[in-house]
C-alpha cells in the first residue's frame, strides 16, 4: 500500500522548492557555483522521511519529472531577442546579478542564468498544472494581452490581463461577494503596470502568500517574484515564446495526469 | 489505513497519517474534504436560503388562508387576484409609489433568486476570466479584440495582392446600442468607462475598411433608426370617382397654413390658390423649398397637385407647402425613403415663430439709441 502526504498543491510544490528558493532568492548571488549545485542534487535526491509509492514514484522527487528542460535551448532564447534588457539609466539595482553586461548603452541580460530561471518556472507550473493547482496569466503590456488571454484560455487556466481591481486577492470575498478560491500561482508576463510600477498584483500576490513566476526585466523589481525569469518584457518574439513554453509546460503536465491517474486506477484493480 | 492519493483532490486532503487507524473516519473526511472552502461556503448559502424560502412559503400559505377567512371566502379557491383585491379593501392605500402600497405576494415573486455558483466543486471557476469581475464583457472585448487582429491580417494580405476592398459597411440608419442593452445583453453591470471602452473598440472596428466582412459581429451592437417612424401611421393612398390616386396633407409654418392635394400620375401641373408657380412664387428661394421634397423623392414632373394657403408671407407660405408637400408624399414611396425624408429634415415642422416685440425696445431685438 502506498501513502503519500497530501496538501493544497500550493503547499505541496512550494515545500519541495522553498529548498531551490533559499538557493536562488539571494540577491546578489551570482550564477550556481559548484557548491549550490551539490545542495541541489542533494535535494532532488528523494528524502528518507517520507513514504514513497514503491511502484510510482512522487512527481516531485524528480528532476525533471515534465520535461521542461528539452523544452527549449539558450539559442531559441537568443533568438527571441531574451536577452535584450532596457537602457542602463532605468536599470533596477536587484537585477545586477542577472545582467551579463551593457551594449550601447543597453543592459545585456545573461542568458545562462535565464535559461536555469526559466526551467525551474516551468517546472513549478507544471506541478501546479499536475496537481490541478489555479494557475493565472497577469499582463499590462497592452499589444500582447490578447495573446496572454488567449494562451490561458487554451490552456484551460485563468488570465486577468485588464485593469487590477484592488483587493482582488487581499479582499476577495467582498470582491466576488462569496468565498472564492484564489489562484495557486501568478505567471506575470511583465510585472510592471505602467513603465514607473510594479503591477499591483505582485504585492496582493506576496500578502496572501500566492506564489509567483515573473519575467523580469533590467528594469523591473524582482524582490517580491517567488521564481523570476530575467528577460526581455517586451518584444513582441519573446512574449510569443514564453506564452508557447508555459502553454507547452502546462499542456505536458494536464497529460502526464490523466496518463498518472489510469496506471494508478489500473494498479488498484489489479 | 492507509490511502492511495495521487495529485487529485488531495490539496483539501487532511494527512492521512492522522486518520490512519479508523477506516470509516478516514473515507468519509477524504470525501467531504474533497469540495473547495468556496463551494463548501455556497452550498452553505444555498441550504440557507432553501430553508428561509421554505419558510416563507409556508407563512404565505397560511396567511392566504386567514384572508380567506376574513374575505368570507373559500381558502381552497383563493387566487392572487382575490389576495389584491382583499389588501386593497382591507389596508388602502393612497401612497404615490406603488412600491411603497401594501402587497402579499407568493415569496418567489417578490424575494430575489440566488445566483447560480460560478465554479466547480473543486473550487475552479468555470470562466477563464473570472478573476477579472467582468468574465463576460472582458471575453467580448476579447473577441472584439480578435476581430481587429484579423482585419489587420485581412488588409496586409490584401495589400500584397493589390487589391481594393469590394464594398462599404453601410451604418446609416442606425446607431450602437446604449449602455442598459449592452448590460442585459452580457447580464453584468457595467461602469460608463467600460461601457466607452467597448464602444471606442467598435468605432474602430466599424471604421476599418474591410470592417464589411463581420458585418453580423458589428451589427450585434446596433439598433436601427427606423424605429422611429415605424411608429407613425402613414395614411393609405385615395382613390377619386375619376379613379385617378390621389393624397390630401396640410402643412404649416409660422402663420402660414397650406393644404394640398397631389395627384398620381401627373405631368408636373401646379395650382397654388388658382395661381401657377411662378406667378404665386416670383422668388427662386421659395420656388426651390416647393421643389426640394418633389425632388428628394424623385417624384418632380411625376405628380400634379393643388394648394390652398393661408396666412404668412412669401417664405413661409412656402415652408408651408413644402411641409404639406412631404407629407403628402409620404404615400407615394416606400417605407425606407420616409425614413430618409425623416432624416433630411422633411417631415418636421420648423417650429420657430415671431418673436415678440419688448418694451424700451424698437422690436424683438433693436434697441432705440
Amino acid at each position: 500500500m502506498i501513502s503519500v502526504v497530501c496538501r493544497s498543491p500550493r503547499q505541496h510544490v512550494l515545500k519541495y522548492f522553498s529548498k531551490h528558493i533559499k538557493v536562488l532568492g539571494t540577491p546578489y548571488s551570482t550564477r550556481v557555483d559548484a557548491k549550490q549545485e551539490e545542495v541541489l542534487d542533494k535535494v532532488d535526491q528523494p528524502d528518507s522521511e517520507t513514504t514513497l509509492a514503491d511502484s510510482v514514484t512522487d512527481p516531485l522527487k524528480h528532476d525533471d519529472y515534465f520535461n521542461v528542460k528539452s523544452m527549449f535551448t539558450k539559442h531559441d532564447l537568443f533568438k527571441a531577442r531574451v536577452h535584450f534588457g532596457h537602457k542602463v539609466g532605468v536599470r533596477n539595482p536587484y537585477m545586477l546579478p542577472y545582467l551579463f553586461g551593457n551594449r550601447l548603452g543597453s543592459d545585456i541580460i545573461d542568458l545562462e542564468q535565464t535559461v536555469d530561471h526559466l526551467q525551474r518556472a516551468l517546472n513549478v507550473t507544471a506541478h501546479m498544472a499536475y496537481r490541478e493547482g489555479v494557475i493565472m496569466f497577469l499582463t499590462r503590456n497592452r499589444q500582447m494581452l490578447l495573446l496572454v488571454e488567449q494562451t490561458a484560455k487554451e490552456c484551460g487556466e485563468y488570465s486577468y490581463c485588464r485593469y487590477w481591481r484592488g483587493g482582488t486577492f487581499t479582499n476577495a470575498a467582498t470582491l466576488f461577494g462569496a468565498i472564492t478560491r484564489l489562484p495557486d500561482l501568478c505567471v506575470f508576463i511583465g510585472t510592471h503596470n505602467s513603465i514607473f510600477e510594479q503591477h499591483r498584483a505582485v504585492v496582493e500576490a506576496a500578502k496572501m502568500n500566492i506564489p509567483t513566476v515573473g519575467i523580469v526585466d533590467s528594469s523591473s523589481d524582482p524582490r517580491l517574484i517567488t521564481y523570476p525569469i530575467p528577460g526581455n518584457d517586451d518584444s513582441p518574439c519573446a512574449i510569443e515564446l514564453y506564452c508557447t513554453l508555459f502553454k507547452k509546460a502546462i499542456m505536458t503536465a494536464k497529460e502526464r495526469r490523466v496518463q498518472d491517474k489510469n496506471i494508478q486506477e489500473e494498479q488498484v484493480k489489479s | 489505513m492507509v490511502v492511495i492519493l495521487h495529485g487529485l483532490g488531495c490539496r483539501y486532503m487532511a494527512t492521512s497519517v492522522i486518520s490512519s487507524g479508523r477506516p470509516e473516519d478516514d473515507a468519509s473526511t477524504t470525501k467531504a474534504e474533497q469540495i473547495s472552502k468556496a463551494m463548501k461556503a455556497y452550498l452553505e448559502r444555498a441550504r440557507a436560503h432553501e430553508s428561509f424560502m421554505e419558510k416563507e412559503i409556508h407563512d404565505y400559505e397560511i396567511g392566504k388562508r386567514h384572508l380567506a377567512k376574513i374575505m368570507g371566502a373559500d381558502p381552497d379557491n383563493f387566487t392572487q387576484e382575490d389576495i389584491d383585491q382583499a389588501i386593497q379593501y382591507l389596508l388602502p392605500s393612497n401612497l404615490f409609489d406603488r412600491k411603497s402600497r401594501p402587497l402579499m405576494k407568493h415569496p418567489t415573486k417578490i424575494i430575489p433568486q440566488k445566483i447560480v455558483a460560478q465554479f466547480g466543486a473543486d473550487g475552479r471557476p468555470f470562466d477563464p476570466l473570472f478573476y477579472t469581475g467582468f468574465p463576460r464583457y472582458y471575453a467580448q472585448i476579447h473577441d472584439l479584440g480578435m476581430v481587429f487582429e484579423n482585419l489587420k491580417k485581412i488588409e496586409t494580405e490584401m495589400m500584397v495582392k493589390k487589391m481594393q476592398p469590394e464594398k462599404e459597411l453601410d451604418l446609416g440608419g442606425s446607431h450602437w446600442i446604449n449602455k442598459q442593452s449592452v448590460e442585459t445583453m452580457l447580464a453584468e453591470e457595467l461602469s460608463p468607462g467600460q461601457y466607452n471602452q467597448l464602444i471606442n473598440l467598435l468605432d474602430r472596428i466599424a471604421e476599418h475598411p474591410y470592417a464589411y466582412k463581420f458585418h453580423d459581429v458589428i451589427f450585434k451592437f446596433r439598433t436601427e433608426l427606423a424605429a422611429q417612424t415605424s411608429r407613425l401611421e402613414i395614411p393609405e393612398l385615395k382613390v377619386s370617382e375619376a379613379g385617378r390616386l390621389y393624397q390630401e396633407a396640410t402643412g404649416g409654418r409660422k402663420t402660414a397654413v397650406a393644404k394640398v392635394t397631389v395627384w398620381d400620375n401627373g405631368t408636373g401641373k401646379v395650382d397654388i390658390n388658382g395661381k401657377n408657380l411662378l406667378d404665386y412664387f416670383p422668388y427662386i428661394l421659395d420656388r426651390e423649398q416647393i421643389m426640394f421634397p418633389l425632388q428628394f423623392t424623385k417624384k418632380l414632373g411625376l405628380v400634379d397637385f393643388e394648394a390652398v394657403i393661408t396666412g404668412g408671407g412669401h417664405s413661409s407660405q412656402a415652408g408651408a407647402l413644402r411641409l404639406a408637400l412631404a407629407n403628402a408624399l409620404r404615400s407615394f414611396v416606400e417605407r425606407g425613403m420616409v425614413e430618409k425624408m425623416r432624416l433630411a429634415g422633411l417631415l418636421t415642422r420648423d417650429p420657430r415663430m415671431r418673436e415678440r416685440k419688448k418694451y424700451g425696445q424698437e422690436g424683438a431685438r433693436r434697441k432705440y439709441t
